[in-house]
């Protein structure tokens, strides 16, 4: 997406301190609005992104909804009708236990798009915690958090994964988001730790902090607003990684436990039946390719919409 | 500089010292006897007699400790489960395809994207742009074993063009997996590129270039994509690690002796010297890959020299 | 301008790889194409010029020392590149191979095997008894630590021997195992065991050759170094990839051996062995996945063999305690529908435990009422009203392999009829093996288990049930059912052991059975196969596949 450079320059998210009329804190709160409808605009102007969060919003609302509606039980087995490819009574078609696809592909949309929001939240929290720990108090603390960072960097995703998930037990829902943020985390904190880093140099940060605010002002008025849309981008990317790391596990066998499906399960469930019945691995893998463009779309719009020229690097 | 790359070098050894700590420490965690490989119980006598065999009577800090000393003599030990196997044989043997597995796929990947990248951020929101980040997305959006299921299917299958199914041996075999391998990285690359590209492209001293009346592709070639490079090297370091060591799938579907399958495996069966071992080994690599990466990075965007401690 | 070079780029670039591709496809053929490829036969009967075929091991495996090796990959080599001092015939009974004659004394507790003159390792040396000696105490010692060990308890001193801490080399003497000369080995056995002759096929009777493994130590068994006296020789070993295997020219009877070849691939994924079979690179693959079946047997290429192996759940009997609740579980599982709709197979479905195929089978079978083919759902739901405090919150325990899920959830739906909750755990091969231990971890209600029959005697099935055995993980215990199985391994008569396996049976399933598992079906094996060895090939109900006999046909 590129900025009309015509467009008159915006004021930074942090409109606070550095504002280009000069004036403090009391015009911030109406500043601050006026940026985020401006982002909003810029947003909905980029035709790939806003389209792909219509399909994201419609996906929501298809794996809400449609388990409410659906005449058919996911989980109700029925060996006649095993298999069917799509038609009008299943618009999905039917998986080898003759279940319907549609409720069962909605159902195994909430499933796996609660363990992308859940997991991705769970890394943006340790990542960001861990992250503006060691950026923000620096010096000793900063050099051992890192330290310990790459030796966390060094233990390989997938037997990890595997450990972790074992130490459990049993593979559930809360199982999987563990697993998954657990090792995936780490390269959020390094992020983050930057962007603290770098923020803290910054001169209106500087400057706030000789004018004597506290620091969790500092953090709460400056650092936070200024990293929130960073933030909200993250969610975004990180959750195609997620969803797909849900996706190995079940190609292993430590998928969520039957009789529930999440999208990953049900595309390794129905690999091997591509040459009969290849509907069957269709419809979860294009749930999840959907999902993960949008949220690919949505996020570059969202980076372009919250104008990377003022964010400092 | 120089102090920087020492100073990094030297603690590498404690991080290391962490790895071996932390995996010896999870892998203790999850129940599992790594002699019973089937439904058969082992006799209490030959279990007593495998624990005496391979040291896992003795108290865990000596078992341990036992172990540092082996990493630092470089030998890792025997296999629990391959009882005719050391670890060092295991290395030696299978790292070197995941090596080249790993390469040729982060090769496809960043030559690929970077070619992407540049072609859609030249031509940024044009049909082609929209059209080249789709594709090499979805080879992003699908989950890999549907992919590789997929080129298997189609291309040594259905049509008759001369790859194989399957296996690591004539070079035929080895552009299916390293396709299927690096769609992911690729995706990721062409749209790290694209957005510097588009990042760059609107700074002010590109426009400045012009104005002067540099010549465009000078323009393009010096600055413009060298900055884009930065990112795409930034994430090349864990890229590259985790090409080489997350590799399972493609290595379980398409019958490759890699060390990714010897991992999986091995985690499930205990086998605990196999697991130490690649670990320590693929620990050391990624932390020296992370290193190159932020030496490098130093280089390119001397900005961040200060935040890099 | 720039973005027109980078297309044109991008364009050769594609253009040339397509070029390569096509280019290079047609000459370059995988290595060890078989005869059969592609041509379709009728398996008339003559042989073909080209003896190689390719085969699919499935895993790579984790050991070819017979004193170590403890699965069926490893076994299935092994029995085609040595020479066993028994081979078992389709009848399950013991032929002369190395040991052309043997006696079994009076009392049953001496076996004594004349072995042929003419073995020969692929050094040359003669193979004789002492290798023998050499080999069995070598995996009976405790430095070995051999899975397998357990095998030879049969034998006198063998326990002490392996079960022994310091100082064992007394031991080792003690051990009945004897080479009284180059010909003759004799065994002393604890008691009369009448299957030992048949049990001596196994793998882990093998013999080994003592200077190669004295000189290589663990490392004996890389292709570079082995040295083996059977009909095949192993020609080279690409850890995790493939074993290629060629005839041994040398070999005592190397004339009846047609096959001058066998290359081995390991494919572990199912879907792609598949592949690589229809697109011609293997001729044998056993490794099918379940969903594919259905398609595959509508091919010629399908062929079906039975095996000697249960699979069954087991109940944890502290937790679910009422036998009626037991009988109503497994009465509500409809077999044949598990059969045909999940595991596609063609298995058997289970009438009582020890599978069909073993000797003596309809003497030993139950044809127990609480495994009705169908399933009695009716019935089921009358008994569990009869049960006082039915556990309704079951957890049920798999391991992680393929197909296990799908039957899980057949069951699952099945229970719920009978009101009860079934929660589906997996867990990993080792993790789930630690949870059944035995004993079995509390949380753990029922389990999914299988057991495949190492020897052709039901007692290999039966002794499962005894109190101490180290595979009940059922909690069940028997006392009657502990002496009727120690009764049977001191009785030599056939018919008089198969009448006391009936009675172990009916005390398991009868109609007044203690009920603690509930088999499901009995295993087969479903292979893809070249129609140019499909009169030859076949896998025996254990699971070996005997090469020696394997021709290619036109």
């Amino acid at each position: 997406m590129i900025i009309d450079p015509r467009e008159a320059p915006t004021p930074t998210i942090a409109g606070d301190v550095v504002s280009p009329d000069g004036t403090g804190s009391a015009g911030a709160p109406l500043r601050q609005s006026n940026l985020w409808r401006d982002a909003w605009r810029r947003y909905i102007r980029n035709r790939a992104a806003l389209a792909a969060g219509v399909v994201f919003i419609l996906m929501l609302l298809f794996v809400i909804v449609w388990p409410i509606i659906s005449p058919y039980d996911p989980n109700e087995i029925d060996f006649s009708a095993r298999s069917q490819p799509p038609s009008l009574e299943h618009p999905f078609g039917t998986d080898t236990f003759g279940r319907d696809l549609m409720t069962r592909a909605a159902v195994g949309g909430r499933v796996s798009i609660g363990i992308g929001f859940a997991a991705t939240i769970a890394i943006l929290l340790i990542g960001v915690t861990y992250g503006s720990i060691s950026g923000f108090v620096g010096g000793r603390l900063d050099n051992g958090m890192m330290r310990v960072l790459d030796a966390l960097y060094g233990l390989p995703y997938l037997p990890f994964a595997i450990i972790v998930t074992q130490i459990f037990g049993n593979v559930t829902f809360w199982t999987m988001v563990v697993a998954l943020s657990i090792v995936s985390w780490f390269t959020t904190a390094r992020i983050v730790r930057g962007q603290v880093i770098t923020l803290k140099e910054n001169d209106y940060i500087r400057a706030a902090r000789a004018v004597g605010a506290r620091w969790h002002r500092v953090l709460g008025r400056h650092v936070l607003p200024n990293t929130l849309g960073v933030l909200i981008i993250a969610i975004f990317l990180e959750l195609p990684g997620v969803i797909l790391g849900e996706a190995i596990l079940s190609f292993i066998g430590l998928g969520i436990s039957p009789p529930d499906a999440s999208w990953g399960q049900m595309a390794n469930e129905g690999r091997a039946a591509y040459r009969t019945s290849p509907h069957i691995i269709a419809v979860p893998s294009i749930m999840i390719a959907t999902l993960i463009l949008s949220a690919n779309f949505i996020a570059d719009g969202l980076r372009d919409a919250l104008d990377p020229r003022t964010r400092e690097t | 500089m120089t102090k920087l790359i020492i100073r990094r070098l030297i603690w590498t050894i404690p991080v290391i010292l962490l790895v071996i700590f932390m995996t010896f420490i999870l892998m203790r965690q999850i129940a599992g006897n790594p002699f019973r490989t089937s439904e058969r119980a082992i006799p209490v006598e030959i279990q007593r007699n495998l624990e005496r065999k391979f040291g896992l009577d003795k108290p865990w800090y000596e078992q341990y400790w036992q172990y540092v000393q082996n990493v630092a003599t470089f030998d890792l030990g025997p296999s629990l489960v391959l009882r005719n196997r050391d670890v060092n044989d295991i290395v030696k043997e299978h790292f070197k395809v995941s090596l080249e597995l790993g390469a040729l796929s982060f090769l496809f990947a960043f030559f690929f994207g970077v070619l992407i990248g540049a072609l859609s951020g030249l031509r940024a929101n044009s049909w082609v742009d929209y059209t080249a980040m789709f594709v090499s997305n979805v080879g992003y959006a699908l989950p890999s074993f549907l992919v590789a299921t997929l080129l298997i299917y189609f291309f040594a299958l259905q049509w008759d063009v001369g790859l194989p199914t399957s296996g690591w041996d004539t070079w035929q075999s080895k552009i299916l997996p390293v396709i299927a391998l690096g769609l992911a990285p690729m995706a990721a690359f062409a749209r790290l590129v694209r957005g510097t590209m588009l990042e760059t492209l609107q700074q002010d001293y590109i426009r400045t270039a012009r104005a002067k009346g540099l010549r465009w592709r000078r323009v393009v070639g010096l600055h413009v994509l060298r900055n884009s490079m930065i990112p795409v090297i930034t994430a090349a370091g864990p890229t590259l690690g985790f090409l080489i060591t997350g590799s399972f799938v493609i290595e379980q579907i398409f019958a490759i002796p890699g060390i990714g399958r010897y991992y999986v495996t091995a985690v499930t069966a205990r086998d605990y010297s196999v697991v130490m071992g690649l670990t320590v080994l693929l620990a050391i690599i990624v932390i020296l890959a992370n290193m190159v990466v932020d030496i490098l990075y130093g280089f390119l965007d001397p900005r961040t020299r200060d935040a890099r401690t | 301008m720039r973005t027109k070079t980078l297309w044109l780029w991008l364009a050769l670039l594609v253009t040339g790889l397509a070029l390569v591709a096509a280019g290079c496809g047609g000459d370059d053929d995988e290595g060890g194409d078989a005869a059969g490829t592609g041509a379709t036969t009728d398996g008339g009967g003559t042989k073909a010029a080209n003896q190689e075929i390719t085969i699919n091991w499935g895993t790579e495996p984790p050991s070819l020392d017979p004193g170590l090796a403890s699965d069926t990959t490893s076994a299935a080599i092994l029995l085609n590149i040595m020479d066993p001092l028994v081979l078992l015939d389709e009848d399950n009974q013991p032929q002369p191979s190395l040991a052309e004659s043997w006696d079994i004394s009076e009392d049953g507790k001496t076996v004594t095997y004349h072995l042929r003159s003419d073995g020969k390792w692929t050094n040359g040396d003669p193979v004789t008894a002492e290798d023998f000696e050499y080999s069995w105490k070598r995996t009976i010692s405790p430095d070995l630590a051999a899975d397998y060990a357990y095998q030879f308890y049969g034998i006198v001193g063998a326990q002490e021997y392996n079960g022994c801490e310091k100082s064992c080399d007394a031991l080792a003497d003690k051990v009945g195992v004897n080479a009284v000369d180059d010909q003759t080995l004799e065994v002393k056995l604890t008691s009369a065991q009448p299957w030992f002759v048949q049990q001596s096929a196994h793998t882990s009777f093998l013999a080994v050759h003592k200077a190669t493994v004295e000189q290589f130590g663990s490392k004996w068994t890389e292709a570079a170094n082995i040295v083996t006296n059977g009909p095949f020789k192993l020609e080279s070993w690409q850890h995790n990839n493939s074993i290629d295997l060629v005839k041994n020219e040398e070999w005592r009877d190397a004339d009846s051996i047609s096959l001058t070849r066998v290359n081995g691939r390991m494919i572990e994924d199912a879907t792609t062995s598949v592949q690589a079979y229809e697109a011609g690179e293997i001729d044998v693959n056993p490794n099918l996945p379940t969903e594919e079946i259905a398609r595959i047997k509508e091919t010629d290429d399908y062929e079906k063999y039975t095996s000697l192996g249960t699979y069954y759940y087991g109940f944890n009997m502290k937790n679910i305690t009422d036998v009626n609740q037991r009988r109503a579980m497994s009465l509500a599982i409809n077999r044949r529908e598990i059969i045909d709709n999940v595991a596609q197979e063609d298995q058997l479905p289970t009438t009582g435990f020890t599978p069909e195929g073993m000797p003596g089978f309809d003497a030993i079978n139950p044809e127990s009422k609480w495994l009705p083919e169908n399933g009695d759902m009716e019935q089921a739901k009358q008994l569990m009203e009869q049960v006082q405090n039915p556990k309704t919150n079951i957890t049920l325990l798999l391991n992680d392999a393929p197909g296990h899920r799908d039957i899980a959830v057949a069951v699952q739906a099945a229970w719920e009829e009978l009101g009860i909750k079934t929660t589906i755990k997996t867990q990993e091969w080792a993790q789930f093996l630690e949870f059944i231990g035995p004993p079995p971890d509390k949380s753990v209600d029922v389990f999914r288990f299988g057991w495949i029959g190492d020897y052709v005697d039901a007692i290999n099935f039966l002794e499962l049930w005894t109190c101490e055995s180290g595979n009940n993980s059922t909690n069940y215990c028997n006392e009657e059912l502990d002496r009727l199985v120690d009764k049977a391994r001191a009785t030599a008569d056939n018919d008089a052991r198969y009448e006391l396996y009936a009675q172990i049976e009916q005390i398991m399933l009868g109609d007044d059975g203690d009920m603690p598992i509930a088999p499901i079906y009995w295993y087969t094996s479903s292979y893809q196969e070249r129609d140019s060895i499909r009169e030859t090939f076949s896998e025996s109900l254990l699971g070996q596949v005997d090469l020696r006999g394997v021709e290619v046909r036109e």
